[in-house]
């Protein structure tokens, strides 16, 4: 998606404007806020997989929202630069463990936030709740459907909170624009969503194993590659469905209120052949919905001009929400109107800067008027915070089991449809 | 007490809405307090109206009705709509009341400097007296009965940009009052209007890019207007003599003697026409005004290295702080 600074900044204004007079607004203002301090204290977490993606959650894991006691990695690097994590936060350091299980038996742990290989999750997960554990998922929830309805299963049985991964739900951004746009109708009726995630490069990593002697084979990788790289194998991975397309998935299932009966599928491993790469590194799918709606997902290793982005094209307008930090909208045919709504917090400056006439370019204000700029990785400060708010409070999640089975069986199937050459799968 | 909340903030009092526009070359614009978000289609409303005001005032349009009264005028007496005829109504008050120093028929003034064309140049000593004979408010007869506008002198020309923009916020205010309490209105931050304002009032900083100081003063507002005016946004220099682009008048020569000018009171239109009025008139203008006038709040910055502004008047509504 590649627009003009001038397109960028009108759409922005847009969308701005059609939500404002919204609860939404002050949503997306304020960011979501989080009130301290923790009642009961601070959640007592350990951490199950600390590779990039643990590690991500694990920078953003508020203190005063979870304790982090504990971290096991079959991978001692990992263990290695999650205590830098922990260092720089200046955060006490947390004991190491290789077995998630040897973990669970010796520490008091409350909750585990994991991240570990897509195949492990169904067992780390459901093993977790039962030994009694909260559970927040990195997604996708797991690697075939009936891993996905174990996990759910073993949430209803034992009571225990299970989370899904998926940060775009507590992202503002997105909270605002369904609030504020989807549901308040501004789109019309919208029949087609596309959804991207084009990169330029191998998915493939390097790294040199922790040690000359060091043997993952117990653990079902038959070497360090397979181990660094378990993305790029069939017996791990989902490839970009799971990877990338679920997290979009998950966004048009939520807006459209409703899940993707059937995919089609194409792709190969076009590009990146080399050292026995079994995911496509391209992928292109449809996704077909009820009542006439239609999702176009590509993810492609040979072109980034587009980036990532979900767009939403109704009757009325058009809805682009982009690298999980940009939100436009478009009206059809609408054209530019020339009045426009800001946003700005109010700090503790004055309403207004008078002085001589400034000409039309300049803002209200000499300071730039511009909203707050969204981080796009505070959306896993409020996962990982809105996770043990659940613990604590009984607070809904926003994402939880249900919603995410739903992105989980539809990406399944789309890269089933993919590995089998199938053309159309019902989901 | 842990809590998530997405909600929005209890009330939404800790973000402005800015809904702006772009009008007579600058900004106009609406600030809500966040819990006045309702209130934005409102303000939309009420901003569609500037339009059709800027379409009857400005000069920069063959269509307009002044583009129109000034071709016309010169040679017979010209009917206008209400408003019109009221503000040029206001605009021969305030000329009188000002002596002099405030007129909107300075055009032939601006147009032998060249400020017109924004190309200022030193024009002759002949070129100013005749240019200076086809300048003054007295020359324009405004009559009630048919509300009909008659130039004395032929080639006279009426310019509104120093009343234009108060005068719009004044209409665009009496709109908003209809549905919403307290506003903030700008028009390129040289025209601002309070509507309402909690507490203690509107917190407006008042700028200068004359001076180097942060800001002149702070000021409260509340149902009270403020207008600013400056001689630096536009000069020419000839040889080493800066000339800014407001005139004076009387002389024909560039104001002097004053860096900024700010004017509060009731009406934006007013205070937007005493600040262009100061700024010629200088102190003793201001203190005299402010003096006979109540309800008048001045702050007029000399030009005297002290970058501070000496303050005249006071007005209700208004309150300084650090002035």
């Amino acid at each position: 998606m590649n627009l003009t600074p001038e397109q960028q900044e009108l759409g922005r204004r847009n969308f701005l404007k059609a939500l404002a007079g919204t609860p939404a607004l002050a949503a997306l203002a304020v960011g979501a806020a989080i009130k301290g301090p923790v009642k009961g204290g601070p959640v007592r977490v350990g951490f199950i997989g600390v590779g990039g993606q643990g590690r991500v959650l694990l920078e953003q894991t508020d203190p005063a929202y979870a304790d982090v006691l504990a971290l096991a990695d079959i991978n001692p690097l990992s263990l290695g630069k999650a205590d830098d994590v922990l260092k720089k936060k200046g955060l006490h350091p947390a004991r190491h463990y290789a077995e998630w299980k040897e973990m669970l038996e010796k520490e008091n742990l409350e909750a585990v936030i994991m991240a570990p290989p897509l195949w492990m999750h169904a067992d780390i997960a459901s093993g977790c709740m039962e030994a009694g554990k909260h559970v927040l998922c990195e997604k996708m929830m797991a690697w075939d459907y009936p891993g996905c309805e174990r996990m759910r299963e073993t949430a209803r049985k034992t009571g225990k909170i299970l989370e899904i991964g998926y940060q775009r739900n507590y992202n503002p951004i997105y909270q605002a624009a369904h609030e504020g746009i989807v549901k308040a109708g501004q789109l019309g009726d919208v029949y087609h969503s596309r959804i991207v995630w084009h990169r330029n490069g191998t998915w493939r990593r390097k790294g040199e194993p922790p040690s000359a002697d060091y043997d993952p084979s117990r653990w079902g990788y038959p070497d360090y590659d397979h181990l660094i790289n378990w993305r790029l194998y069939w017996k791990y991975s989902r490839g970009l469905h799971a990877e990338l397309a679920s997290h979009q998935v998950n966004i048009v299932n939520w807006f459209f209120g409703a899940e993707p009966e059937a995919v089609v599928s194409s792709g190969g491993v076009y590009r990146f052949p080399e050292g026995g790469r079994e995911v496509p590194d391209h992928v292109y799918t449809i996704l077909e919905y009820p009542h006439g709606r239609t999702a176009v997902f590509t993810s492609i290793e040979s072109n980034a001009y587009d980036h990532y982005y979900e767009a939403f094209y109704g009757t009325k307008a058009t809805l682009i929400l982009r690298g999980e930090t940009e939100a436009y909208l478009f009206d059809e045919g609408g054209g530019e109107r020339p009045t426009t709504v800001d946003v700005t917090p109010k700090g503790s400056g004055p309403a207004l800067d008078a002085s001589e006439s400034r000409s039309a370019e300049a803002a209200g204000s000499f300071k730039s008027g511009a909203p707050e700029k969204i981080e796009r990785v505070a959306a896993y400060r409020l996962e990982v915070s809105g996770f043990c708010a659940s613990i604590r409070t009984g607070k809904p999640l926003l994402c939880g089991p249900d919603r995410a089975i739903g992105s989980a069986k539809a990406c399944i199937r789309a890269a089933e449809a993919v590995e089998k050459k199938s053309t159309r799968l019902s989901v | 007490m842990l809590s998530l909340d997405f909600a929005p903030a209890s009330d939404g009092a800790d973000y402005w809405i800015r809904v702006h526009r772009r009008a007579m070359a600058c900004r106009f614009e609406v600030t809500l307090s966040g819990e006045d978000a309702h209130h934005v289609p409102a303000a939309r409303d009420a901003l569609d109206e500037i339009d059709r005001i800027e379409s009857s005032l400005t000069v920069f349009r063959e269509t307009s009705d002044l583009v129109q009264l000034n071709k016309a005028a010169g040679h017979a007496p010209v009917a206008v709509d209400e408003t019109l005829f009221g503000l040029l109504h206001l605009c021969r008050e305030l000329h009188l009341r000002t002596g002099g120093t405030f007129d909107v028929s300075t055009t032939p003034l601006s147009r032998c400097w060249g400020f017109l064309r924004r190309e200022g140049r030193l024009p002759s000593a002949a070129e100013i007296a005749a240019a200076r004979a086809l300048v003054g408010m007295d020359a324009v007869e405004l009559d009630e009965a048919g509300r009909t506008v008659r130039f004395r002198r032929p080639g006279m020309e009426l310019n509104l940009g120093s009343i234009g923009k108060g005068f719009a916020l004044g209409q665009v205010a009496a709109r908003l009052r209809q549905h919403v309490r307290h506003a903030l209105l700008s028009a390129g931050g040289s025209s601002v209007l309070a509507l309402g304002g909690r507490g203690a009032g509107w917190i407006v900083d008042l700028r200068s890019r004359q001076v180097s100081r942060d800001r002149l003063a702070r000021v409260h507002l509340r149902d009270a207007a403020l207008a600013t005016s400056g001689a630096g946004e536009q000069f020419v220099e000839v040889e080493g003599t800066r000339y800014g682009h407001v005139l004076d008048p009387r002389t024909g020569f560039p104001a002097s003697g004053v860096l900024s000018a700010s004017v509060i009171a009731a009406e934006a239109a007013v205070a937007d026409a005493l600040s262009t009025a100061f700024l010629v008139g200088g102190l003793e203008l201001a203190r005299r005004y402010c003096a006979d006038h109540p309800g008048t709040l001045a702050l007029v910055t000399p030009d005297d290295g002290s970058e501070r502004p000496r303050v005249f008047g006071q007005c209700p509504g208004a309150s300084l702080e650090g002035a």
